[in-house]
């Protein structure tokens, strides 16, 4: 395998964009990426885009193929990625094995979306086949039931208490108020966030991640092209993909079995821990982490499934101000998904901008210091997990 | 169920006797149990798929439990006006871990290690009148073992 450099990142601000399509919300995206890595579109050599089921991509998720055509269609190959949520970090992986496998010298891999108005409809499929229908048809249990579900029992487990989960989200706010790409700037209190509504018992409106529009690209080369190109380059020391297991124990479909040990979502963290052996890596390495938190409790649960902390200590690294860029674990210096909202299937791009920036020293007053070695993870629908180290 | 109700989707319970099933299925290799009916083992740890028909249930213990606090988006039904309605995850005794709305009226009383009972019930009503039931989660009553 070669090794393989982020040159260039960039993105379009998230926010609501009626009158904007997403394949020009993806131009500002790459035109920045582009300018950022000091090389024009004819040097791009093919292409790895997150297919969106909200947006463009002529219906069938080929935003890949809107992208060339909008930039210019130069002929170059097109890799069209679908996996959830987890599109954006699907996209990066496979750009990042077509470099490393020699096939290509320059990738631009780019995600972008525009997201229908309220929360998301997890299953299109009207099958009495598909095990998502019968969970909404049977029961009747969107997305964020199942976020809830998983943090009562955290709550009932391990003690979390409500003023904790509304802590988490005033963190994110007092940190993501200072990017200025992030959609929700404002900062909120405790009492702001026990009083917002509740959406699933225990979550509330403010804990929970709003969708959003929003793009994102970055070019990836080889270390050949990197010198030819000159600049900056943050390396990429990890990137993983994996599925869930039979037998980790979230409530995924009607049924599953009952697991030995903890339910945990084992996806994501085979696809960390796989990431950090590529990258010879202990979680305690790690600099700052930019995962999933499409919900609060995803700050508490993921960096103990993943080993950064033990089970039961994440409320107290939180209180303590350790999950803060300046703290000893910082998680989501970019604001996150719950000051971004998500725009589905550019949020694995949009992870790997923000981790690019932390490692160039370029967050300004959301900067980790000294940041040498970042972590983006995204999950998707269907038991996708991704997960990308960089490194200076 | 009575006349003038219907199952929300065909096949996937069964009520004798006052008695809530799940219909699924297990497989005689590994003993795994699937609801709803599986044609094939997805246990990457068995070496042969053999699937016959299964009845689950019960009897189980709450293993969390929340409240749907907003009317879900399709194909989720329920009536109008949008009442909130609580949702649980139990495992049951035959080894399943489901999940199902909750025949309670809040969560207040709810709390992860309850003993529970599978019941059959109403979910929403169709645009003739019909009721959709369901299988739905009870506390298990005082004194008697589900």
């Amino acid at each position: 395998m070669r090794d393989v450099a982020v040159m260039g990142v960039g993105m379009h601000a998230w926010g609501k964009f009626p009158e904007t399509s997403v394949t020009e919300l993806c131009r500002v995206a790459v035109e920045a990426a582009l300018a950022d890595a000091a090389i024009g579109w004819r040097d791009v050599e093919a292409v790895a885009a997150a297919s969106s089921r909200f947006s463009g991509g002529k219906g069938w998720g080929l935003n890949g193929n809107d992208v060339v055509e909008d930039m210019g269609s130069t002929g170059i190959p097109v890799y069209n990625m679908s996996a959830g949520c987890a599109a954006g970090g699907n996209a990066f992986n496979v750009g990042h094995a077509l470099v490393a496998g020699g096939m290509h010298d320059v990738v631009l891999v780019v995600g972008g979306e525009k997201m229908p108005k309220g929360f998301i409809q997890t299953s299109g499929v009207e099958e009495e086949t598909d095990p998502e229908y019968l969970r909404q048809r049977c029961v009747g249990m969107p997305g964020p039931a199942f976020w809830a579900l998983l943090c009562r029992r955290r709550m009932d487990e391990l003690g979390t208490t409500e003023e904790q989960l509304a802590r988490v989200a005033v963190k994110a706010h007092e940190v993501g108020r200072h990017n200025e790409n992030a959609r929700f700037r404002q900062e909120f209190t405790v009492e702001d966030v026990l009083g917002s509504a509740l959406v699933s018992d225990p979550l509330r409106l403010y804990e929970i991640c709003p969708v959003s529009d929003g793009a994102a690209a970055a070019i990836i080369c080889s270390a050949d092209a990197a010198r030819r190109i000159g600049g900056d380059p943050v390396w990429i020391a990890g990137s993983a993909v994996a599925t869930a297991r039979f037998d980790d124990g979230l409530p995924r479909g009607l049924a599953g079995i009952v697991p030995t040990g903890m339910a945990h979502h084992s996806e994501a963290a085979m696809a960390v821990s796989k990431a950090l052996a590529q990258a010879g890596a202990e979680p305690g390495d790690l600099d700052l982490v930019e995962l999933q938190d499409n919900t609060v409790y995803y700050e508490l649960a993921f960096p103990e499934e993943w080993g950064l902390c033990k089970p039961g200590e994440a409320e107290h690294l939180l209180e303590a101000g350790e999950t803060l860029p300046t703290g000893r674990m910082p998680i989501n210096p970019s604001g996150g998904f719950l000051c971004f909202g998500e725009a589905t299937t550019a949020m694995g791009v949009f992870q790997v901008c923000e981790v690019t920036w932390q490692l160039r020293g370029q967050a300004g007053a959301r900067q980790v210091p000294d940041a040498k070695l970042g972590l983006a993870q995204t999950l998707g629908l269907g038991g996708n997990g991704t997960a990308v180290v960089l490194k200076r | 169920m009575t006349q003038g109700q219907a199952p929300a989707v065909e096949g996937l319970f069964s009520e004798d006797g006052g008695t809530a099933r799940l219909l699924g299925s297990r497989c005689g290799t590994c003993g795994t149990g699937y609801f709803p009916k599986s044609g094939l083992c997805h246990n990457p740890a068995c070496d042969r798929s053999d699937m016959s028909d299964a009845a689950f249930g019960p009897a189980g213990t709450l293993w969390s439990y929340s409240v749907q606090n907003y009317p879900p988006p399709p194909p989720a039904r329920y009536d109008e006006p949008y009442e909130p309605y609580a949702l649980g995850v139990v495992d049951l005794d035959d080894g399943l871990r489901v999940v199902g709305r909750m025949d309670v009226a809040g969560p207040e009383s709810l709390v992860a290690g309850a003993r529970i009972e599978i019941v059959i019930g109403p979910i929403a009503h169709d645009e003739d009148g019909t009721e959709l039931v369901s299988w739905k989660f009870r506390p298990a009553e005082e004194g008697r073992d589900a």
